[in-house]
Parts: structure tokens; C-alpha cells; sequence
């Protein structure tokens, strides 16, 4: 019998995949959203998570970005 | 923190009049025929071999074989001829007709051939109402005021577009950017520029017009204004002569209307609302030209609001200095970069990572501020291709794409499939059906997009049944 789930296919960088792994462990967004792990670049998540998962991952950005310049 | 549709640029698309013309239905285009003006704008912008045909025939009352039309060219020029002969039957200028002799013939569109004659030997109803009825004008403005006025107007707009507090515009006009999509609004919140809108404001300005002028011709259906009527003005208008008032009388409501809006956008000039004589301006005359038209547009474009073009030296270390005056260009500028001082001549910015990726949540790409602008208004130091660093494109690029470190679609997954074969033939189908989004053979495993789910479950479920 097939395996049938509904979600999201998300696909990324290797970088990006382990901080999404790293989100779920630690259920940083309130649940495990990841149903399964596809692969080096590829995963399948839950279809609620999307929106608080681009604002993790802008976050991210923000934290590893330093201004160059000074005003 | 919005996603903004990364990824659709759509490329400002400015269609000349002919385009415009031909996508018009056929009993439009006949009763736009019916004017002299029209006729004779058209005929203006054809290619000078069409033009010759034309004239050819003009004079003509019977069909002319088609075989005889091609002896016109030489052999070699095959290519011009088929050319012509489609721009002539896209615009309905000519139709064929079967000859006695059995033969194909071309004859041109008889309203068409009879207004075109009446514009160029004279007779007809007269175009415009000339003002001498009303007497001379005690508040007659002269050629210069009214390239002023044109001109202010129109920087209103664009300056409204860019978002400058002190732009104010009619609700109408508001209206009707927002539906050319050159703005959007979020509910409630004054509108805001698109990334089209971006682009729009980099075209000089007879495109800036046309384009505006072709989103106005669209909605007219939409407010009860007759197309044709609308049409036949504008080319009326382009025909005026600079500098001369022209009366309102025998005007319909409809067509009045639609001066207002005109007087708004600074097409033409009237003193008062109520007026009865109006200017029109130099936009107007320039305008059924077009976006063909190039030398009348330098004078136009040249000093939107300054004198002189500005210009724009980007550093590497993000600094960025704007040589302007003009409030416009300065606004254009801070829309992606931090601006830091202003002084009488410059203005001196910053391009930061917030501000550009502010500006890419507005929806202007990364290629936009510094792609190939060719304005006037910028000139020498960054005329063709500006002379940016390397390490700046770049950077704004990689500012962009951070943004986009994931890509989600949507789907259905399946796995634990039974056997090799099984997978097979479902992914198979799914390829066959075009909505197979992913796969990985080696696990057996395949995701489907959503819409494409429905149809291959029901796939599944028969071959489940028959084996």
C-alpha cells in the first residue's frame, strides 16, 4: 500500500537543510513540522509552518549580517 | 514581513500605436476610420513602403490584382513586401476582393481611403473649433508657460507615484494608476509603487506618456466613455497647433470629461474648469508619435524639474553621491538607498542592506536601479552602462537571494511503494500528466503537486483493481 502525505516540499542548500533540521529538534517552532527528510537538498514539511519558517530563516540572515558602514 | 513576489519581473511592455490598433475590433477600428485626424496618424506612422502603397491606391475605385501589387518590389525585396502587406491587413487598411476575372485584388478600406483623401486635399467637417469665436484671450499664455505647466503637471504625477508627501493627485487619477498596475494599494494605506511602476518611471517621458495614455484608453470602456470618441480627440489634438487656444464647443459630456483628466496629467491647459477655450500642450502634440519619436522627447526629457541632468557616482564602499536638484531624481534614489546629507547640489547615500532589501519587499529587482537606463536624465557618468564596482552588483544580488535560500511547493508525497514497478508506473503517469514535482528513485519516492493529485490517486485506485 502507497504512502500517501500532503505538505510542502521545501528545497534549499545543505547549509539551510541542517538549520531546518536544527529548528525541528529543538521544536523552536512550537512542533516538529518536518514529516520527512528527502535527501541532501530536499525536505517535506508541514503546510502551516511555512510563513514562521521564512521569518526564522530572515532572522537568521539578520543575526550573521554585520553593517559594514558606519553612520 | 511580506514575501514579495521575487522573480516576476514583467517587463514593462510599451506598445506603439499601430500594436494598439490592430488589437482593437474591427467595427472600432471602421468608426475610428470615419475621422480625418485618425487617418492621417495613422498613415504617419506606417513604413514608407506601405506608405507608398497607400498612395498608390489611394485615388483608386476598383480592386487592384494582387499580382500586380507585387510587381511593385524587386525580387530581392520579397520580405519588405510581405511585411507591408501584413501591417496593411493587421490595421485594416485593405481588404481583398475577388476581380471579374476570378483573380485576388486589394482594394483599400473605403472609409479609410475616403477620410485619408479629405485630410490631405481638405474639405470635411473642420477638425477643431478654433478659438476665434470666443474673441482674442485676455489671459493668453505663449509657448514657454505652457511647456512649464505641461511639465509640472506631469512631475506631479510622477512624483505622487514615488510617494513624495506634497503630490497630491485626484482620486481618479490615484485610481488609475493603481489599475495600470504601476501602483498598488494595501487596504486602507495610501498606494505604494510596483516594481512595473519602477520601470515605468525610468522610460522617458513620451513613453512614460504613451503608456499611461494606452492604461487610460482600457478603463475608458469601464467608465462609460465611447472609445472612439476619446481616440479621435487625442489625434485631433496632435494635430493642433502649439500655442493656439481652441474652444469647447459641441464638446459631449464624455469628451469633457476627458479633457479634465487631460488637463490633470498637463496634456492641455485651461484656466479654469469652467473655461471655454483650452491649450493644448506640448505633450499632446508629441503624444500620437509616441514611443517612436525621439527628437521631440529630449527636449521634454531632458530637465524634468532641473535645468540640467544630474548624475551618479556609486563608491565601493556603498557610498553613493547624486549630483541633482531635482526632487524627483532624489526620490527615485532613496527608494533603495539610506540617504545621508543634502546639500544644495548633492545628495549623498548609502545603499544598505536594509534599504535594498526594503526595496525588494516593494517589488523593484535587484537588476532595476542600475540596470541599462538610457534617460536622459542621467547622463554622462552613467549613460549607457553605469560604471558600478563589481563588488556592489554583486552584493545587491546576494541581498536579494537571501531572500530566497527556500523554495516551497506545495504537494502530495508518496512513498512505501511496494515494489520497483509499482513506482514506476505511477511515476510515470505522473511525469505523463506534467504535475510530477520531484522524485528520488533510489528510495521511491515521488511528490506530485496538488492539482495533479486528484487525477493520479484515481490512476492508482484503478490499478489497484485490476491487478
Amino acid at each position: 500500500m502507497v504512502n500517501v502525505l500532503k505538505g510542502v516540499l521545501v528545497e534549499c542548500d545543505p547549509a539551510m537543510k541542517q538549520f531546518l533540521l536544527y529548528l525541528n529538534e529543538t521544536s523552536a517552532l512550537g512542533k516538529k513540522f518536518i514529516i520527512q527528510d528527502l535527501g541532501d537538498t530536499h525536505v517535506f514539511i508541514l503546510a502551516e509552518v511555512v510563513h514562521i519558517l521564512q521569518e526564522r530563516v530572515g532572522e537568521l540572515m539578520d543575526q550573521n549580517s554585520f553593517p559594514i558602514t558606519q553612520k | 514581513n511580506q514575501n514579495a513576489p521575487s522573480g516576476c519581473l514583467n517587463h514593462l511592455q510599451c506598445k506603439n500605436l499601430h500594436e494598439y490598433l490592430k488589437e482593437l475590433s474591427p467595427e472600432i477600428l471602421d468608426r475610428l476610420y470615419n475621422h480625418p485626424a485618425t487617418c492621417l496618424a495613422v498613415y504617419r506612422e506606417l513604413p514608407p513602403l506601405a506608405k507608398n502603397y497607400v498612395m498608390r491606391m489611394l485615388f483608386l475605385d476598383q480592386p487592384l490584382p494582387q499580382a500586380a501589387v507585387a510587381l511593385w518590389v524587386k525580387k530581392d525585396s520579397e520580405k519588405d513586401h510581405d511585411q507591408c502587406v501584413s501591417v496593411l491587413s493587421g490595421l485594416r487598411l485593405w481588404h481583398s476582393q475577388q476581380l471579374q476575372g476570378g483573380l485576388q485584388g486589394n482594394i483599400l478600406n473605403p472609409v479609410f481611403k475616403d477620410n485619408l483623401r479629405i485630410a490631405l486635399l481638405g474639405g470635411g467637417k473642420s477638425w477643431a473649433d478654433q478659438g476665434d469665436s470666443l474673441g482674442p484671450d485676455r489671459h493668453a499664455r505663449d509657448v514657454e508657460s505652457l511647456d512649464k505647466y505641461a511639465l509640472e503637471r506631469w512631475e506631479v504625477v510622477l512624483h505622487f507615484m514615488v510617494g513624495c508627501p506634497s503630490a497630491a493627485v485626484s482620486q481618479d487619477l490615484s485610481q488609475l494608476l493603481i489599475q495600470a498596475g504601476l501602483m498598488r494599494t494595501e487596504a486602507g494605506d495610501a498606494p505604494c509603487i510596483t516594481s512595473a511602476g519602477f520601470q515605468f518611471l525610468l522610460l522617458d517621458t513620451a513613453s512614460q506618456l504613451w503608456y499611461f495614455t494606452l492604461q487610460y484608453l482600457n478603463t475608458a470602456q469601464t467608465r462609460g466613455m465611447d472609445l472612439v470618441e476619446i481616440l479621435s480627440f487625442l489625434f485631433q489634438l496632435s494635430f493642433s497647433t502649439l500655442g493656439r487656444d481652441y474652444s469647447v464647443e459641441g464638446m459631449s459630456e464624455s469628451l469633457l470629461t476627458f479633457l479634465q483628466h487631460l488637463r490633470e496629467f498637463g496634456l492641455v491647459f485651461q484656466r479654469k474648469r469652467k473655461s471655454r477655450r483650452y491649450y493644448p500642450t506640448r505633450l499632446a502634440i508629441t503624444l500620437s508619435a509616441g514611443v517612436s519619436a525621439n527628437s521631440s522627447s529630449t527636449a521634454m526629457g531632458a530637465a524634468p524639474g532641473t535645468g540640467d541632468s544630474g548624475f551618479i557616482v556609486v563608491e565601493t564602499n556603498y557610498r553613493l553621491y547624486a549630483y541633482t536638484n531635482s526632487e524627483l531624481q532624489i526620490a527615485l534614489v532613496a527608494l533603495f538607498s539610506e540617504c545621508l546629507y543634502r546639500f544644495p547640489n548633492v545628495v549623498v547615500a548609502q545603499v544598505t542592506r536594509e534599504s535594498v532589501q526594503q526595496a525588494i519587499a516593494n517589488g523593484i529587482t535587484a537588476q532595476q536601479p542600475f540596470g541599462t537606463k538610457p534617460t536622459p536624465t542621467y547622463s554622462l557618468c552613467v549613460s549607457q552602462n553605469p560604471v558600478l564596482p563589481p563588488t556592489i552588483t554583486d552584493q545587491i544580488r546576494l541581498w536579494e537571494l537571501e531572500r530566497d535560500r527556500l523554495q516551497f511547493s506545495e504537494g502530495v508525497l508518496y512513498n512505501q511503494f511496494l515494489s520497483q514497478a509499482d513506482f514506476e508506473v505511477l511515476r510515470d503517469r505522473a511525469q505523463g500528466l506534467g504535475c510530477l514535482v520531484w522524485q528520488n528513485v533510489a528510495h521511491r519516492v515521488i511528490v506530485v503537486s496538488p492539482q495533479g493529485h486528484g487525477e493520479v490517486k484515481r490512476f492508482w485506485k484503478r490499478q489497484k483493481s485490476h491487478t
